[in-house]
């Protein structure tokens, strides 16, 4: 050792006098992150706010009965009518129909990925799965408009694909990743113990996945599968461009060959048409209200699930579970009762034949052959099943894919890419629209990313929790919850018209960092979690201060966490459509804008308009769809790659 | 020695990765009987345990060459069917690690895999395996509350009637009282000195002299190697090699 430096006592320090400057800067420097964390909570008020100032007066003058339970939605007709009842019912057969496809598949396709996949495989499937988010909901729309409908109507020998199938299939598409991924992950994170104990007693490996891993995931499952009806409800644009939307309740009500409407399809379709202020305007804000409030109370119940669960998991094992075992039982013993006797009725009553026969012969074969077969056998049979889930859903984004890769790249041109559109979009090429796009979502992380950044350090580093927090969380999942159509009237209604800033850029830019805000908030809590308390304690045990820990040894390393987040919130608002729709953006524009006052062309928009309103315009249509889509894929690759790489790098 | 042999394995090796974790082990285990492997930490004791019921299996890059042979049969021998391998060897894990289901749920959960649907058959394995874990009088009013509300000590008892309730022949152990008080552990070294009548037991402990209560023959495993094995009494009192001496001795460990 060498030279030990020495104290004196009495002598001034280069440390005196610092104290009390820095005790005023760490207290002003909370009460800003407090601030940017309350805004959510400022901005879900607001949300509610206008919608209801623009959506009460429907409520007096058509009366709240009428509104909701109305047979007849005509707000054009010589005497509108405005009943919302077939809107909600076709919301809800949208919906059901989808789970029907999704759920089994996500299920198969989590259980595959995390028991029965190789390590390899799953590098594989997991990204894969992930790009499957990330495809935007308009390119969904736009094959689903002429891949999907098409097949239906040959299918069906029908006049137009455009149906209550078509919709329930491409939303279930949809939301099948956010089903898989929240599933694998409910699945992965049942204890290893669990596993080893039934291995070790001599259970197969499906034995232990159907009753111990399945079983101590179900929560997690139910959650996942809560999210996806929420996703499901909410989209917009994708369910407008198949669904048919007429507004009627389907005859037979499970006739699946019906068009029908969604909330959502009303507002997409309507909104750009009516006058501000009319009657038919504040109904359109009705919708909007029920719409938020269908989807809220779907969001909420997911989050508080898996938050229920993680306290659990962190907790301790002595809470007691929900319900108790034994009424647990009877729940499940006559849920699954309910659900068989509905699905006879159903196959017996209402299907067509071709779908009827073989479900009725699996089962009844299942049935009757279940005691002959031995347990390795049974494990086969689910192992094929289980592998075929995951390959249906991989043979689907390999179609999807395919089919926009291969009509869009004959499109692809230099020019194609720096010309400006000519014959209302047939012609010429998209520049306007590619630098449109790229204008609004740097505004937009512009002005989430530093919110969303200082409401997660109020969030993890200046609190415990409380009720305030406990608020502030509420907000941030409430914005998560809202369908961006939903962000869309807010805009209009609020930045739009209340504040006067018009149809702009500028508009459009708030209006997605509101949508991507939570976003950003939960990708920087996550990281900042992820440094270890450590850190924290060895830099203020040296005295540092507080922000002087979170500047210099907190943040540092939760960066690319950071820059991941960012980068996925570029990638989802450069794909949405519905909320830049009635707030930023023209269909066609010759030049690029002067200033954030005026209005822009948008990728996902011209696509869009090209899709449903051009007719002629094939390869320039298949060209903006694969342009939108490499752009999107393109920066959800990086933050995958971004993530991984750091990943990789604390692995060692 | 006189008793049967129900494991044997000769020159066994395992690598985890590059790592030999396990080098030429070569032990005999007798039949109903305690064995108690004991060493420093890292020298292989739970490795070796896990090899007996394949357990490694479920561990991604881990190779293993040499023999085992249970029931005069090398469990890697191609179609071997470890469902099987694992009904007879049951184990006991350093965590307790009850499901998350019923007291009932856990123990009927082997009989139940194992294809017995008779609910009084069951309610008698159930009965049997808790009173055989010196557990029933606990539990026994309220067989229908979560495992996970019951103390660590009573959780560990719990899963040992779970693997009772399969009717092994082996039970492995792998530190179970690592987790637990000393009045807890008092009661599981009581219930494994009954378990000897009719199962055979094999214990990794980090205790000493755990070991040398419990146990009838003790392995000294070091860095990998078997260094010795013998009865207890003897390697506790007169080692014939001098690593196990010193580490007995606490000279090192």
């Amino acid at each position: 050792m060498g030279k030990i430096f020495q104290y004196k006592p009495g002598a001034r320090s280069a440390f005196d006098g610092i104290a009390r400057l820095s005790l005023l800067r760490e207290q002003s420097i909370k009460t800003v992150f407090f601030f940017t964390a309350f805004f959510a909570v400022i901005v879900v008020a607001f949300i509610l706010l206008f919608l209801a100032r623009d959506g009460y007066p429907v409520l007096t003058q058509v009366g709240i009965l009428h509104f909701l339970l109305g047979p007849d939605w005509a707000p054009t007709a010589v005497v509108p009518l405005y009943g919302i009842f077939p809107l909600i019912v076709g919301t809800l057969l949208v919906t059901i129909g989808a789970m029907v496809f999704a759920v089994p598949l996500s299920i198969g396709c989590a259980i595959y990925i995390a028991e029965l996949a190789s390590p390899r495989m799953k590098n594989v499937l997991k990204p894969a799965i992930e790009l499957l988010a990330g495809i935007p909901s308009v390119v969904y729309g736009f094959f689903g408009l002429i891949v999907l409908t098409n097949f239906i109507r040959v299918v069906f020998n029908l006049p137009t694909g455009e149906t209550w199938l078509a919709a329930s299939v491409l939303l279930g598409i949809m939301a099948l990743p956010t089903i898989i991924s929240v599933s694998e992950d409910a699945i992965s994170s049942v204890p290893q113990e669990y596993k080893e104990g039934s291995l070790a007693i001599g259970a197969t490996r499906w034995q232990t996945i159907s009753r111990v891993l399945v079983p101590a995931a179900l929560s997690g499952i139910a959650a996942a599968s809560i999210l996806g009806i929420g996703r499901a409800v909410g989209e917009t644009m994708a369910v407008m461009m198949v669904a048919g939307n007429a507004a009627i309740i389907p005859d037979p009500i499970w006739n699946i060959l019906s068009p029908l409407r969604t909330l959502t399809g009303t507002l997409g379709i309507e909104m750009g048409e009516v006058s501000a202020g009319s009657e038919h305007y504040n109904a359109l804000f009705g919708v909007a209200v029920v719409l938020l409030i269908i989807t809220l109370i779907i969001n909420i119940s997911a989050v508080a699930i898996l938050r229920y669960l993680k306290e659990g998991r962190t907790g301790g094992h002595s809470r007691k579970p929900l319900i108790s075992s034994s009424t647990r039982g009877v729940l499940v013993r006559s849920a699954r009762v309910l659900g068989l006797a509905l699905l006879l009725v159903f196959l017996l009553v209402a299907a067509p034949w071709w779908l009827a026969a073989p479900i009725l012969l699996a089962g009844g074969m299942w049935y009757f052959g279940r005691s002959y077969l031995s347990e390795n056998q049974v494990q086969t049979i689910a192992f094929w099943l289980i592998m075929g889930a995951t390959l249906a859903v991989l043979v689907i984004l390999v179609i999807l894919l395919q089919d926009i890769v291969i009509n869009g790249l004959p499109a692809l041109s230099w020019e194609f890419l720096t010309r400006s559109p000519l014959d209302s979009g047939r012609a010429g090429g998209i520049y306007p629209a590619i630098i449109g796009t790229l204008y609004l979502v740097l505004g937009a992380i512009a002005i989430a990313l530093p919110l969303g950044v200082g409401a997660a350090i109020y969030l993890v580093e200046y609190t415990r929790e409380s009720r305030v927090t406990r608020l502030i969380r509420t907000g941030v999942d409430l914005l998560n919850g809202t369908p961006s159509i939903v962000f869309g009237l807010f805009g209009f209604a609020f930045i739009v018209l209340y504040l006067n800033v018009g149809v702009s850029m500028l508009a459009g830019q708030v209006t997605l960092a509101l949508m991507v805000l939570p976003t950003v908030i939960r990708t920087t809590e996550e990281s900042l979690k992820n440094i270890p308390q450590s850190l924290r304690e060895g830099s203020l045990a040296l005295g540092a201060t507080k922000w002087q820990t979170i500047s210099s040894v907190v943040l540092p390393p939760a960066v690319p966490g950071i820059v991941t987040g960012a980068i996925l919130s570029i990638g989802r608002a450069a794909g949405e459509t519905a909320p830049i729709m009635f707030t930023a953006v023209v269909f066609s524009a010759r030049f690029l804008p002067d200033s954030v006052f005026q209005p822009v062309m948008a990728l996902p928009y011209h696509l869009f308009i090209l899709a449903t309103n051009v007719p002629g315009s094939s390869a320039n249509k298949y060209g903006t769809a694969l342009v939108l889509l490499l752009l999107v894929v393109g920066f959800y690759s990086v933050a995958i790659f971004v993530r991984t790489h750091f990943q990789n790098k604390i692995r060692g | 020695m006189s008793e049967t042999t129900i494991i044997s394995t000769s020159n066994l090796n395992l690598w985890y990765h590059e790592k030999l974790a396990l080098q030429s082990v070569s032990i005999k285990i007798p039949k109903n009987k305690v064995i108690a492997l004991i060493g420093p930490s890292g020298c292989g004791k739970s490795t070796l345990l896990r090899c007996f019921n394949r357990l490694n299996d479920l561990i991604d890059h881990v190779k293993i060459s040499g023999e085992i042979i249970i029931d005069n049969k090398n469990i890697h021998a191609a179609g071997t069917d470890v469902v099987t391998l694992r009904k007879k060897i049951g184990m006991v894990f350093q965590k307790p690690n009850p499901f998350p289901k019923s007291i009932w749920e856990n123990v009927a959960y082997g009989p139940k895999v194992h294809g017995v649907n008779d609910k009084s058959e069951l309610n008698r394995i159930v009965e049997q395996s808790l009173r055989h874990a010196a557990i029933w009088d606990e539990v026994k009013d309220r067989l229908n509350d979560s495992a996970l509300g019951l103390s660590g000590g009573q959780q560990q008892r719990l899963c040992i009637a779970r693997t009772l309730a399969v009717e092994p022949e082996v039970i492995l152990m792998d530190e179970p009282c690592s987790a637990l008080d000393p009045i807890a552990t008092a009661k599981i070294e009581n219930l494994i000195d009954m378990l000897k009548q009719d199962y055979t037991v094999i214990i990794v402990t980090h205790n000493m002299q755990q070991a040398a209560r419990v146990s009838d023959y003790t392995g000294f495993m070091y860095l990998g190697k078997l260094i010795e094995c013998g009865k207890t009494v003897q390697i506790f009192e007169h080692p014939n090699e001098e690593l196990t001496e010193n580490y007995i001795t606490g000279r090192f460990g």
